[in-house]
């Protein structure tokens, strides 16, 4: 998520930024893309946020677009999530979207997870129709190698 | 000044003459017919040729420098060794000609048809063919250095050994082409076509292929050194001894990759590797030839598996396009579980340390058929575009490698295993 140097484009673009060494507390609710390399302790709701690897968010948020490199605990309401960093116990992130991707050095892991909760996209339905034709075995055959 | 009128020349070829080695430099042949004629090793410079029937006509070592020859019809013709450097050869009809070690130095080739004409070890730097149909053609170490070939049309060409360093191949279409061992370097590829082409070892570096569709292509032991990628679609290329170092690779398109060394897409590489392989950042095991299909297993649509228990070593690789129902899983360590597609796997438990793959679909038990979460112990768990998972996954002490693909659908608890002393992340930030 390099593009996480600049999140928001350029730097005459409005947004609301709470730097490094800045700990806010309370409730935030802007118009603006949010950029957070501090900490947040609260609720937010904004059209997006973005969370520095150094930044950390803790409390309710609902926001279109989530990119985090911080570390990420509460509810989080949100539209689609890219996500590395880490989620900390009794967090649960909703979203229409999520990716994650796998860390590209060595063992090192994109996302560490606590205790938490993913729900991502529309609920997973078992279909019974293709379960069937498993069943019935009208299917294409395997492959001659295996 | 030529030897011989147009009329000497129109009349000796209705004889059946041949008129070899004739200075017929500057002459105007416009639009005659001059079918199976010879005129090897004849200087015919600046001649004017335009829409000339010279089918099957011998102009073998001819010297047609700067020629006017647009719209002739050359078909068949043996142009073996002829200079055509700078020649206008607009829509003139080359299919099946021999222009094999001929000079087309800079010639005018657009529009032109040379479908499955030969021209190895012909000289093209600097030509124009765009829009031309080269399809079929033989090009094997032809030199198309800085040559324009917008457009070109050249599926199921051989281009082998070919050279084509900064070459502009906008659009062009080279489906099935076979460009092996050839020299690229620095190529203006945006949009091109290259869908199953032979791209082994071929030398890419610094090539733009911006949305380029390199669907199926051969790329082995190719090189893509500072190469441009982005939104190009690699969905299926074999890649294996592919070097991309400092190649731009966002926003590329690729369900899988094929990294095995024989391109039997034995090694997959799934979506959210894809970037990291390419990068040289992360390894994909290679297939073990010899032992890859004793320990490769593979459960196909239409099987039901019930109730069974079920016991993968290390090493070995799982495929399952089937339905699994209230089956227990357990897995060595490393060892490769994918759930195809058209894999269901309905109130399973997958135990060990294996990497697991979710490309179907994936339901924990319900109600009193529950027995602790779906997962436990996974090293690396992967749930991409076309996968669905509901159930609880329980991390190891050393913790699951996950990587979501957006599209996936998710209804997952992650858990941290109980014993041992916790991962470091137990920050109680919540507010539930």
């Amino acid at each position: 998520m390099s593009d996480l140097r600049n999140p928001i484009g350029s730097a005459t673009e409005k947004r609301t930024l709470v730097e490094e060494g800045t700990t806010f507390k309370g409730s935030l609710t802007s118009t603006c893309p949010i950029f957070v390399k501090g900490g947040v302790e609260g609720d937010i709701q904004a059209p997006s946020l973005t969370v520095a690897s150094s930044g950390t968010v803790s409390g309710k948020v609902k926001a279109g677009e989530l990119k985090s490199e911080g570390a990420l605990a509460g509810e989080f309401d949100v539209e689609k999530v890219q996500l590395s960093g880490s989620v900390k116990d009794n967090t649960v992130i909703r979203a229409k979207s999520l990716e994650v991707k796998l860390t590209t050095s060595g063992s090192k892991m994109q996302v560490v997870f606590g205790e938490c909760e993913l729900e991502v996209g529309d609920q997973p339905v078992r279909e019974k129709a293709a379960d069937k034709a498993h069943e019935n075995g009208k299917s294409v055959p395997p492959p001659a190698e295996s | 000044m030529a030897e011989l009128t147009a009329d000497a020349v129109v009349s000796k070829v209705k004889r059946g003459e041949k008129i070899d080695r004739a200075d017929l430099s500057g002459i105007n042949l416009a639009n005659a017919t001059l079918e199976g004629a010879s005129f090897r090793r004849c200087d015919m410079v600046g001649a004017n040729l335009e829409g000339a029937k010279l089918r099957n006509a011998n102009l073998k070592s001819a010297n047609l420098c700067e020629a006017f020859l647009s719209g002739a019809d050359l078909r068949d013709a043996n142009l073996d060794n002829a200079d055509l450097e700078g020649a206008n050869l607009q829509r003139t009809l080359l299919a099946g000609a021999n222009l094999s070690r001929a000079n087309l130095e800079g010639a005018n080739l657009q529009g032109a048809n040379l479908s499955g004409a030969r021209l190895t070890h012909a000289q093209l730097d600097l030509a124009n063919l765009g829009g031309a149909d080269v399809a079929g053609a033989v090009l094997t170490h032809a030199d198309l250095g800085e040559c324009y070939l917008g457009a070109v049309k050249m599926m199921k060409a051989e281009l082998t050994n070919a050279n084509l360093n900064d070459s502009n191949l906008e659009d062009g279409d080279f489906t099935g082409a076979t460009l092996a061992d050839a020299q690229m370097r620095g190529i203006k590829a945006r949009g091109a076509k290259l869908v199953g082409a032979v791209l082994a070892k071929a030398d890419l570096g610094k090539a733009n292929l911006t949305n380029a569709d390199l669907t199926n292509a051969d790329l082995r032991n190719a090189t893509l050194t500072d190469a441009k990628l982005e939104g190009a679609n690699l969905t299926g290329a074999k890649v294996f001894g592919l070097t991309a170092k400092g190649a731009q690779l966002s926003g590329i398109k690729a369900d899988w990759l094929d990294n095995s060394p024989n391109a039997d897409g034995s090694v997959r590489v799934q979506a959210a590797q894809v970037q990291a392989v390419l990068a040289g950042e992360a390894i994909v095991p290679p297939a073990r030839e010899s032992t890859r299909s004793a320990n490769h297993r593979y459960f196909g649509r239409g099987d039901v598996l019930r109730n069974a228990s079920l016991q993968f070593d290390e090493g070995a690789t799982v495929e399952i396009e089937s339905l699994f129902e209230s089956c227990t899983i357990a897995l060595g360590r490393g060892t490769e579980l994918l759930i195809g597609p058209d894999g269901v796997l309905a109130g399973c438990q997958i135990t060990g340390a294996g990497n697991i793959t979710v490309n179907g679909k994936f339901f924990e038990a319900t109600g009193g058929k529950k027995n602790g979460p779906a997962i436990v112990g996974a090293h690396q768990l992967v749930v991409s575009s076309t996968g669905a998972m509901i159930g609880a996954v329980q991390q190891p002490q050393e913790l699951t490698r996950f990587a979501f693909e957006p599209g996936c659908q998710l209804r997952l608890k992650i858990t941290t295993s109980k014993d041992g002393s916790g991962n470091g992340n137990g920050a109680k930030g919540g507010k539930r």
